[in-house]
């Protein structure tokens, strides 16, 4: 799973453009599920399991990573682009990119600090002020290599390091999709039906199609969540804890979860010795918001991944957070299937 | 996939890539001495003095000093905390604006990576003040327990930025490190482009600690005593936030040092012979001393008459500091014509 996750990580992919990481998905289950790709791009896959399940059950995974998209080119020849998902400016001034098919290298450049006044040396530009640097010379020469409508992503140094941490770009779904083909390549005792799906960050746009084409009785959400445990952040602060296994939420921004699911999901870790912890906090939202939604209503729990610094070009996790992740959603979609 | 002019600019690409792929903070300026001291011991030999600087000397007679700093701006640890997290301090002019959610390599007992941490927006409060957080306020995450960290962190320790080594389109890179690894690659380019050639005395300081006040300089040019210098070092390039009435932009060439603490005739014979050589040069003003090596080596001894040649970067103190290759080239054929000049009058 490590490596599938590595190389799915290091795939570039912003909302409406996860074509490369679902063709890398099709490639790493085909021969193991059917699927089909609908009208938006979600990659929805049925796996035979050896019995047929009682209820149908639907495991999510968004292919979306956030990044940024080329909105023009300066007479200078600078890129000038707007934001694909919720990210902060901080973690971005002095990045370095990729941009378009080409994969043409960039920086997000800064006025050096030597030339800020004393009482704005802290002052983070303004996002219209923002530009990319491609070392283009001028507007024409920037437009051979790029042009508005381009996609960007950060450019990546998949590392392990310290005691079982991963840094990356994109964990962010990429550690659900690595769940998800982890469980579709492995033997399953019930029918199972999944979903990769399109365009989560910028308002879970893909999720609800699909839910409506498989028409579920369950869904389980594999994501990554805000982990805040950092340096002086004490208890319920905390939000949840990289290390503290498999996080199961009752509340976000975008779902109120199915009291008796959420109750169901900690006794299913417990009876299966997986550690699992609680978000603390009432925050973030992902795809559990539009399936929930879907037809008649479907009982929907999301299943994440403690990590760090989500939304930036290094987000942080445990590997065996994802071990945890993947081994809980597993046995809940089995429990499920056959309730 | 981007490709610079080999044929043009393939030498100092070569030169700076493996300048920029080593580290050197203020102080301890190890990794980087190792590696140009190796590389400048193919002109002249060299050694390393009590300071850190790497210096080498060869010919007779008169003399010119030929200098850049090795040293490069980063991070130094001061604590680690119960947590694991490392607190620290600046080394240089660190730029607080593009810490956040930087990858760092800290070199501990062994060199272990590591990302400056951050508050998801998922988690912020509505108002954002629109500032950066304070030194003080920054911690670094090593995925490791304070018991880990401690077995290979300590106090001391220096942190420095990664980033790629990225070829850009026009002869263009962006990496860390380029400030001053450019003026050192200029030096070493000047070297090849003067083999074989007839020269006076050259002496080289990389020296240590700019970043900090410029000690190495002091100390190093002290023990050269040469006849003249010139100091190499890079400068601000016009950006859409930086003025281009103000600053020069990428690629105009090498910036030939105006300032009253320079000498005048060294700057005015360094704009003939651009002019003469058709070395692309612009003039860069400044009212009083440089902020660079230059200040340093002037009043240095009994003081050594010095010039500048700066080498125009965009984003300088990030881990994407800008270049074009021409100017580096432009830099080091400037000081060659330079050196051979002043090599014959004194013959």
């Amino acid at each position: 799973m490590l490596e599938t996750l590595k190389e799915l990580c290091s795939l570039p992919g912003i909302s409406g453009r996860e074509k490369a990481i679902r063709e890398y998905i099709i490639s790493k289950i085909e021969g193991y599920a059917e699927y089909s790709v609908d009208p938006l791009g979600n990659l929805i896959v049925f796996k035979k399991g050896k019995f047929p399940a009682k209820n149908k059950v639907m495991l999510d995974a968004h292919m979306d990573e956030v990044g940024l998209i080329v909105t023009g080119i300066t007479s200078g020849g600078f890129v000038k682009f707007a934001k694909v998902g919720g990210i902060d400016t901080k973690v971005i001034i002095g990045r370095s990119v990729r941009i378009g098919d080409g994969n043409i290298p960039g920086v997000l450049g800064i006025k050096p600090v030597h030339l800020t006044k004393k009482d704005e040396e802290a002052d983070i530009p303004k996002d219209d002020d923002l530009y990319i640097d491609i070392g283009a010379k001028d507007r024409d020469e920037a437009l051979l290599y790029v042009c508005p409508g381009d996609e960007i992503h950060f450019e990546n140094d998949f590392c392990e390091f310290g005691d079982g941490f991963i840094r990356s770009k994109a964990i962010d779904d990429r550690a659900g999709c690595a769940i998800l083909i982890d469980i579709i390549r492995s033997e399953t005792e019930y029918d199972c039906w999944f979903s990769f799906s399109v365009q989560e960050e910028i308002g879970l746009r893909g999720a609800g199609a699909s839910a409506f084409t498989v028409n579920p009785d369950y869904a389980v959400v594999a994501e990554t969540t805000t982990a805040a445990d950092l340096d002086g952040v004490k208890g319920d602060d905390r939000v949840c804890v990289a290390g503290g296994g498999a996080t199961v939420s009752f509340m976000d921004r975008s779902t109120v979860y199915n009291r008796e699911l959420y109750k169901f999901a900690l006794e299913t870790a417990k009876k299966n010795g997986i550690k699992v912890q609680t978000k603390t906090r009432v925050a973030g939202g992902n795809n559990a918001g539009s399936i929930h939604k879907s037809r008649g209503g479907v009982k929907v729990i999301t299943v994440s991944v403690p990590c760090r610094y989500l939304h930036s070009p290094v987000s942080v996790c445990k590997y065996e957070d994802i071990v945890s992740s993947r081994d809980l959603i597993r046995a809940l979609a089995e429990e499920l299937a056959s309730c | 996939m981007l490709r610079v002019n080999e044929m043009e600019y393939g030498a100092v690409k070569k030169l700076l890539s493996e300048l920029c792929g080593v580290k050197g903070t203020s102080g301890l300026e190890n990794d980087v001495a190792e590696k140009v001291t190796g590389l400048l011991s193919e002109y002249m030999p060299c050694k390393t003095d009590a300071l850190g600087n790497v210096t080498g000397s060869k010919g007779e007679g008169h003399s010119i000093l030929l200098d850049a700093h090795l040293d490069q701006i980063g991070l130094v640890v001061t604590g680690i905390t119960d947590d694991g997290f490392l607190k620290i301090a600046k080394v240089g002019g660190a730029d607080i604006r593009v810490l956040t959610a930087a990858r760092v390599t800290i070199h501990g007992r062994e060199k272990i990576p590591g990302v400056v941490t951050s508050v998801p927006p998922h988690l912020k409060s509505a108002k954002d003040d629109g500032k950066a957080p304070s030194f003080d306020e920054i911690t670094i995450d090593t995925g490791m327990t304070a018991e880990q960290a401690k077995k290979i962190v300590s106090p001391g320790d220096r942190i420095t930025f990664d980033g790629p080594f990225d070829t850009l389109i026009g002869n263009r890179i962006a990496s860390p490190s380029i400030d001053d690894r450019a003026g050192v690659a200029a030096i070493l380019r000047c070297l090849q482009l003067l083999e074989g050639k007839k020269t006076c005395r050259i002496d080289v300081l990389f020296s240590a600690q700019e970043e900090t006040g410029g000690s190495g300089a002091k100390t190093g040019a002290f023990n050269s005593q040469a006849d003249e210098a010139i100091a190499c070092d890079v400068s601000f390039a016009s950006a859409p936030d930086v003025s281009k009435e103000k600053y020069a932009s990428l690629g105009e060439g090498t910036l030939i040092g105006y300032a009253p603490s320079l000498d005048y005739e060294m700057s005015r014979r360094l704009s003939r012979l651009a002019k003469e050589k058709d070395i692309p040069a612009v003039p860069e003003v400044m009212g009083g001393k440089t902020g660079t090596d230059g200040d340093d080596i002037q009043v240095a001894g009994r003081g050594i008459p010095s010039a500048l040649l700066s080498i125009p970067i965009r984003n300088m103190h990030t881990a994407v500091e800008v270049v074009d290759l021409a100017d580096i080239e432009s830099t080091a054929r400037l000081m060659a014509e330079y050196i051979l000049e002043r090599s014959s009058e004194n013959a």
